[in-house]
């Protein structure tokens, strides 16, 4: 299987509001996958269809080469697990530690006893630079860079194929994205794990991708190498890596 | 105009009861099903069952003292005292216990889960619960439910209890009467069905109020603002919602 995720000619609307409109996407082995686009663009979307959170319309998602909708509810959840997430927010659980928010899909989805989870999920704690030392608090009590790291952890722990980045540097100062940014690349280059990442980050961006897609009103307008992101002409890729205010795209 | 509207809001309130229907199978459908998430079942009996009773309790003791004293005002004047026991007794085990403890429970335990399912997911850790591979209405939802139906009945016995001694106390220190008597009195006019019938609404009253909790939350939107909207509806429906079945349950079990 060349490729771990293939997007075919998706299409999603909420109501009369359409909001993708055949969008197709695939992501090789190893590759690092980046989406840019304006705000309310689709993005977010796109991704929770690829993980089979809400249901699209038309189309098909193959996943390690299998169609999504064709799978049951178990295979489903199988792969998933195959699926790393790092939410925007980081989404870790409130009401467990560190530790077993880090163990949680290896527990809950490999049905790993708990000692032998915990043991992974320390190592997993050290490749995102924490320690033990944070094993036993609960996530209210990190700092925003630290969550950060913590959700990295958890979605490396099940040893994922590929994992999807919602704005991973959003919200954090330039030193602590350095760091994540750092970790993503590690995870890529190093794991081998493919990566579908989501950012208005530029310096992120540069820093990240193999690959990147442009994605405006509900289609890849345009596609191409991380090196081909500084040379190509188009002016919609020239205005969004400049941030100018005039060209074809109009603020809403 | 006025139909189209009504109209409407009739078809909307039809769809809202569909969509709670639909999520109660499912949660139901796939909460029997195994695997058991024991872990999560055992910490919400602890939230229902131990951390409510100081709550209840104290609802239920200072309920029947009060409706003891005004049995009082109104028995005495036609020398009816000695009926007092069996009126309070019936009034708690039949109609104040269950509704009272449900109404209790309903305000710090349905609107905490409110808030806690809604911050799960306006923070996105609903969507992460299913990307780590686990089926969130067997994780969140049924754990609430199941615990909720099995464990208010309990609530509403140690209600039951506590109340006829509250009114034990009042009749006996405040209002003179003999304790043996009042026992008695007690007693005598209490039967199965008065028990049973009470313990009938609690278990329905506490699925209602999980049910209600759980599906506010579950589908919140709109980040923080929301959660504190959905929690308000969640205590406003499963109270309108307790009240409406205490009313047809009465007729069913009379
Ligand atoms: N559950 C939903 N119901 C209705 N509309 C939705 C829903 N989710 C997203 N939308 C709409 O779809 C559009 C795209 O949303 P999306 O979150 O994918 O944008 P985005 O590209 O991720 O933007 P941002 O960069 O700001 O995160 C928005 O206009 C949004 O209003
Ligand atoms: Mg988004």
């Amino acid at each position: 299987m060349e490729f771990v995720v293939e997007v075919e000619n998706l299409t999603k609307s909420f109501g009369t509001k359409a909001v993708l409109q055949g969008v197709s996407l695939k992501i090789r082995r190893g590759e690092s996958y980046v989406v840019i686009g304006g705000s309310g663009s689709g993005k977010s979307v796109l991704v929770k269809c690829i993980l089979g959170l809400i249901p699209y319309d038309v189309g098909s998602i193959k996943i390690n080469g299998r169609d999504i909708s064709k799978l049951s509810q178990k295979e489903l959840f199988q792969t998933r697990l195959k699926c790393g997430v790092l939410y925007q927010g980081g989404a870790l659980f409130d009401s467990l530690t560190v530790i077993d928010n880090v163990s949680f899909g290896l527990v809950y989805g490999y049905g790993m006893p708990k000692k032998k989870a915990y043991a992974i999920a320390l190592e997993k704690l050290r490749s995102v630079d924490l320690d033990e030392s944070v094993a036993r608090i609960y996530p209210a009590e990190l700092s925003g860079g630290m969550m950060k790291r913590v959700a990295l952890a958890r979605a490396i722990a099940t040893a994922p194929d590929i994992i999807f980045f919602d704005e991973p540097t959003t919200g954090l100062d330039p030193i602590t994205s350095g760091t994540i940014n750092d970790l993503i690349v590690k995870c890529t280059k190093e794991m081998g794990i493919s990566a579908l990442s989501i950012t208005h980050d530029i310096n992120s961006l540069k820093h990240i991708s193999n690959r990147v897609g442009l994605l405006h009103n509900g289609k890849m307008i345009w596609e191409g190498s991380n090196a081909e992101l500084t040379t190509t002409t188009n002016p919609y890729v020239v205005q969004f890596i400049n941030g100018n205010s005039h060209g074809p795209f109009t603020s809403n | 105009m006025f139909l189209v509207r009504v109209g409407r809001l009739f078809i909307s309130f039809l769809a809202s009861i569909g969509n709670v229907a639909v999520f109660m199978l499912r949660s139901l459908s796939f909460g029997f099903a195994p695997p058991y998430y024991w872990r999560q079942i055992l910490q919400q009996a602890v939230q229902i069952g131990y951390f409510s009773l100081p709550v209840v309790g104290m609802t239920a003791l200072f309920t029947g003292m009060a409706m003891t004293l005004q049995c009082y005002a109104g028995f005495s004047e036609f020398t009816a005292e000695n009926a007092i026991p069996s009126v309070v007794m019936i009034a708690m085990t039949r109609e104040l216990g269950p509704v009272l403890t449900a109404l209790m429970v309903a305000g710090r335990l349905g609107a905490s889960m409110t808030a806690e399912i809604g911050t799960m997911k306006v923070t996105e850790q609903i969507d992460a619960l299913t990307t780590l591979s686990v089926n969130s209405y067997k994780y969140l939802v049924f754990p609430r439910l199941l615990t909720g139906t099995t464990l208010l009945p309990f609530l509403v016995f140690i209600d039951d209890i506590i109340g006829i001694l509250g009114g034990y106390l009042v009749g006996v220190y405040h209002l003179n009467f003999n304790a043996a008597n009042y026992i008695r009195n007690t007693f005598e006019a209490l039967t199965f069905s008065d028990i049973s019938s009470g313990l009938v609404k609690g278990a329905v009253f506490g699925f209602l109020i999980c049910l209600m909790g759980c599906y506010q939350g579950y589908f919140s939107k709109g980040g923080a603002e929301g959660v504190g909207r959905a929690t308000t509806n969640s205590v406003v429906t499963s109270s309108i919602l307790i009240l409406l079945f205490d009313c047809i349950l009465t007729f069913i079990l009379f």
